[in-house]
Order: C-alpha cells, then sequence, then structure tokens
C-alpha cells in the first residue's frame, strides 16, 4: 500500500478513526485477509472496491465485529476504533455496534413504525447514560430524519409501517435510526445495490451531507460510486491491500497494474 | 392476412391433449378436497341430528342421574375444562420457552439435534403409553394420586410437541434480516426477541396453542389412568381432586351404560365439540386482536 496521502503531508498529522494493524482472518480453514494495514481518515468518506471475495465486505464486518457470530471465524492483529482496540477483551460488544452502525445492501428497517426504527436503538441505549442524543423522542426523530434528508416526505406518516416505503426510503431510514446513539463510523456495505440510480443519486447526496460529522466506510462494486461518492478508495484483491489513495488519484493514476486493470473493467 | 399466419395461433393437438390432461387434474384435486371436508361434514351432521335434540340447559348445567341414564353432564364438562386448562398452563409456558431456547439462542450442534430427535419422538408416542408414563411417573411416584394435577400433567407431556414444534416455526417465519438489524444496533438476543421477534410471531405461536386445546380436550386414554372416573357426583375443587372428564364419559355412556337413551351419547360428544370450537374461537379472537393491535 501507498504512503498517507501526499496532500496529507501539508497538514498536520491526520487523524485516524479506523487504525488496522496485521489484520488475518480466518473463515474456518479459509484464510480471507492477510495482513491488512489500513488507516481511515476521520470524518471522511472512504470507499473500498475489489472483485467479489476480495475481503472488502469481511474487512468492513469485522470493524463492528458482526463477523464472529458466524462461529467459526478468527482473527489476529487488531482493529482500533478511535484508539481503542475493538477486540480487547474488555471491550463491550454493545458499546461496539453502539459506536459502529452498519448499512446493509439490502434495507433492513424493521417491521414497526417510522417513528419507532428511528428511536429504536436509541431507547436500547437511552438507560446507559451518556453518548445519545439527549433530545425529546420527537426532536430525535425530527432531527434525525432531517439529516437524511427524509423529514418533509414522511413527517406526516410517522406512525406508518416503516416497511412501506420505498427502497430509498427505507435505506435512508437505515442509516438516520444509526444517528441518534451518536455513532463514531458508519459502515456501508453496498447500500445502494437494491436502489435504482435516481436512488442511488439521493443516498450519495446523503453521504456528503453525513461527511465531516461522521467517519464512512463504504464498500461498493460501483466504480462510478467509489469515485463519486468518497475521498479515499481502498483497492483490496485476494484478502490483500493492493491500493490506499485519495479517490482522484487512484482513478487518474493508479501506481499498481491490477488496480489499473480493475479500474478500467479488464476483470471484475 | 394469409392462411399460414391464421394457423400459427391455431390450437395443435398437443395443446388440446395437454388441456385435457389440465382438467382431469384439476377435477382430481378438487374430488380429494372434498373427500378432505366430507368426513367433517358427516360426522357434525351426525352428531347434531342424532344428539341435538338432548341438548338443552339442563343438560348442561346438572349432575348425571340413574346412574348416568338421566340427567347432565355438568361435571364432566367443568372437568375437561379444568384439565385443559390446567394442562395448557403447564405446557404452554414450558413449550414455548424451550423453543424459543432451541430457535434463537442454541446452535445447530449434535445436542439440539439429539433434543430434536427426542421431541419428535415424543409426538410420535401413542396416547396409551403417556397414559402409562403418567400413571407411573405422576400418578404413583410423584404421589398426585390420581387427580386432576397427574392428569394435566399427563396431557401436558403429550401435546408439548405440538408448542414446541409450532412455535420454532412460527418462529423461524420471521426473516433474519430483523434479527439482524438488532444486533447490529447494539441489541441483546432477549431484547431483538421481546422487541422483534415475539410481536412477529406470536399469531403462529397461538395457532400452535389452539391445536393442542383441540387436542388435549379430546383425549381418553391419558386421562383414564391419571384423574378422570366413570362417576362422581362432586365438582372439583382443586387439582387435587379426581374429575369426571367429557371425553371418557362419552366412552362410558357409549359403551358401558345399559338402557341409556341413544341420542345421550351424541349429546356428550357435541358437548364435546362445541366445547373446542368454543375454546379455539376465544384464541382465534385473541389472536386476531392482537394481530389488529400489532404493537406487541
Amino acid at each position: 500500500m501507498t504512503a498517507a496521502p501526499a496532500a496529507a503531508l501539508l497538514q498536520p498529522a491526520p487523524e485516524y478513526a479506523i487504525d488496522t494493524k496485521k489484520l488475518n482472518l480466518w473463515y474456518g480453514t479459509f484464510q480471507a485477509l492477510y495482513e491488512v494495514d489500513l488507516q481511515i481518515r476521520k470524518g471522511m468518506i472512504t470507499s473500498m472496491i475489489g472483485p467479489s471475495g476480495c475481503g472488502k465486505s469481511t474487512y468492513l464486518r469485522s470493524v463492528n465485529r458482526i463477523n464472529e457470530r458466524l462461529g467459526y471465524v478468527r482473527i489476529e492483529g487488531s482493529i482500533e476504533v478511535m484508539g481503542q482496540n475493538i477486540y480487547d477483551s474488555d471491550v463491550e460488544l454493545i458499546q461496539v455496534r453502539k459506536q459502529v452502525g452498519m448499512v446493509f445492501q439490502r434495507p433492513n428497517p424493521l417491521p414497526i413504525s417510522i417513528r419507532d426504527n428511528i428511536l429504536f436503538s436509541h431507547r436500547l441505549h437511552a438507560k446507559g447514560g451518556g453518548g445519545v442524543h439527549q433530545g425529546t423522542p420527537d426532536e430525535i426523530v425530527e432531527e434525525s430524519l432531517r439529516t437524511v434528508l427524509l423529514w418533509d416526505k414522511v413527517k406526516d406518516r410517522l406512525k406508518r409501517k416503516a416497511t412501506e416505503l420505498s427502497l430509498e426510503e427505507q435505506q435512508k431510514l437505515c442509516i438516520a435510526r444509526l444517528l441518534p446513539v451518536k455513532p463514531t463510523l458508519l459502515l456501508m456495505d453496498e447500500p445502494c445495490s437494491a436502489l435504482d440510480p435516481k436512488g442511488t443519486e439521493a443516498v450519495e447526496e446523503l453521504l456528503w451531507e453525513l461527511r465531516g460529522q461522521y467517519t464512512i466506510l463504504i464498500v461498493t462494486h460501483n466504480m462510478a460510486q467509489a469515485r463519486r461518492a468518497s475521498e479515499e478508495c481502498i483497492f483490496m484483491l485476494m484478502g490483500r491491500v493492493v491500493e490506499h489513495a485519495l479517490t482522484e488519484e487512484m482513478f487518474v493514476t493508479p501506481t499498481h497494474k491490477e488496480t489499473a486493470d480493475y479500474i478500467e473493467g479488464r476483470y471484475g | 392476412m394469409t392462411t399460414a399466419n391464421a394457423a400459427m395461433f391455431q390450437a395443435s393437438s398437443l395443446n388440446h391433449r395437454n388441456a385435457r390432461v389440465q382438467s382431469l387434474y384439476r377435477i382430481l384435486f378438487g374430488v380429494m378436497t372434498l373427500m378432505l371436508i366430507a368426513p367433517v361434514m358427516m360426522i357434525l351432521g351426525t352428531l347434531i341430528y342424532k344428539g341435538g335434540g338432548v341438548i338443552s340447559w339442563e343438560f348442561l348445567f346438572t349432575a348425571p342421574t340413574d346412574g348416568m341414564r338421566t340427567g347432565g353432564v355438568l361435571p364432566a364438562l367443568l372437568g375437561t375444562v379444568w384439565l385443559v386448562t390446567v394442562a395448557l398452563l403447564l405446557s404452554v409456558p414450558i413449550g414455548v420457552f424451550a423453543a424459543i431456547y432451541l430457535s434463537e439462542y442454541a446452535g445447530d450442534n449434535w445436542f439440539t439435534r439429539i433434543i430434536n430427535l427426542a421431541i419428535i419422538n415424543l409426538a410420535g408416542v401413542p396416547s396409551i403409553v403417556h397414559a402409562l408414563f403418567g400413571l407411573g411417573a405422576f400418578v404413583i411416584f410423584f404421589k398426585f394420586g390420581t387427580s386432576i394435577l397427574a392428569a394435566s400433567l399427563t396431557l401436558a407431556v403429550m401435546t408439548m410437541p405440538v408448542v414446541i414444534v409450532a412455535t420454532r416455526e412460527s418462529l423461524q417465519s420471521v426473516p433474519p434480516a430483523f434479527r439482524e438489524a438488532c444486533w447490529n444496533m447494539g441489541a441483546t438476543r432477549w431484547q431483538t426477541i421481546r422487541k422483534v421477534v415475539l410481536p412477529n410471531s406470536i399469531t403462529g405461536i397461538l395457532t400452535g396453542v389452539i391445536l393442542e386445546v383441540s387436542r388435549t380436550a379430546g383425549e381418553t386414554a391419558p386421562i383414564m389412568f391419571t384423574g378422570a372416573v366413570f362417576f362422581t357426583p362432586f365438582l372439583p375443587q382443586s387439582v387435587f381432586d379426581q374429575t369426571m372428564a367429557l371425553s371418557l364419559h362419552l366412552f362410558v355412556a357409549a359403551t358401558q351404560v345399559p338402557g341409556i337413551a341413544e341420542e345421550v351419547p351424541f349429546g356428550i360428544a357435541l358437548v364435546l365439540i362445541g366445547l373446542v370450537l368454543l375454546m379455539n374461537s376465544a384464541s382465534i379472537a385473541f389472536r386476531m386482536w392482537l394481530r389488529g393491535k400489532k404493537k406487541w
């Protein structure tokens, strides 16, 4: 992988939301990640691209430890989120899930009202003290929905079931419901692959809205999306990080032949 | 338009043959469906025709007299209500909680596979075997005597597999994506179950309970040795009393009582079926109320 992007040299040392050191991961006997070292800049949008099975989703899923529910996953190395190795034994899984929100390929709102979806996570964590939105439920619902540019569309039907919304709206709701507990990190696993071009555009627009306030790591199969909607880009192949650079640099002057070949669509 | 073009859209002999075969199968399936409901209709029809005449308030609310040749069915009716209620109170919590454990907590390993095998086998055990087990275990070993408690325990053991299987199936019909969504927001398993899984499966669970009510009310063998008696003039006061039961009362009236009027057993059967229908309607109404609420 390349060194920190050139632009960073001119500024004070960059802050990293995720610092991954020598991460190896096995599913049973199959090794899915090899010696992954990745620093994800705080407050930026970083995209991960690569052919199917390259390990990008696996990496994403190990950042909120959802992988380990499979039971046969083994991990070596460390992933530090805001300086804390989330694989340390004294780390509470529930807190990891609160700090690191995840958005899936298929929108998965709960079959309850729009309002209850937004408040679901907040209700789980509110009694645990600090680190959550302190407003009234109504304020939380409005603010979260405004942030994802959904408020005006749904403000009159907050009591309706979330599953009645369009896919695009559902996906925005799935992002919105993470916000009331003030996560540091938003992980998105191909969040637009179930959406049409218009929905995709809307979600990308939303990513730029959230940028700065949240660190966003997005896995995508869509190279045009990586190019449009991210500031840094990571290219993975066969469980290894091949290249990590500013998005504009990677797409214009990739330093590795594999990256160039993939970006130009010679395999994928 | 030429004739050649028109022929392209005419039915061929193959189309005709396929259409004939198709309608044959349709008739076959229809006839089978009729055969399915025919026995039900015939049973209900016979019972109402032959036994409808004896049904009266007096029949429902008085005890049998004159060696069960006259009088009513009240002790048996109440006894069945007792047996079913106590059996439900015992088996529904155990069955539902066990099913939740198996489906939501336990993984798929040799231990849970053995449990599954045991459940399937338990469902396949003939009711007379359950009766003897109940006699040995609850009446004699636990010293409950022949009592409502012993009989209901036996019924509960017998019907538990129905509850477990129905509950598991309705839990598993809740899409995994809902659970994932919850876990990813930091919900514990219990929070996930309570807030998402149960509200979406409760109606299916109740269906299992309804099935269990029907089966419990109708069983005769398991209660014969464990708590039900041919005749007692007393109404049960507690779970440690013996009791009459409709199913056993029907058996006795139909086979053991000489000189009984022919329509009395039909009347008893009608009361039994009516009771089951009533209990089922109550749980169906409850289920519809829950579905309408959808909040839980």
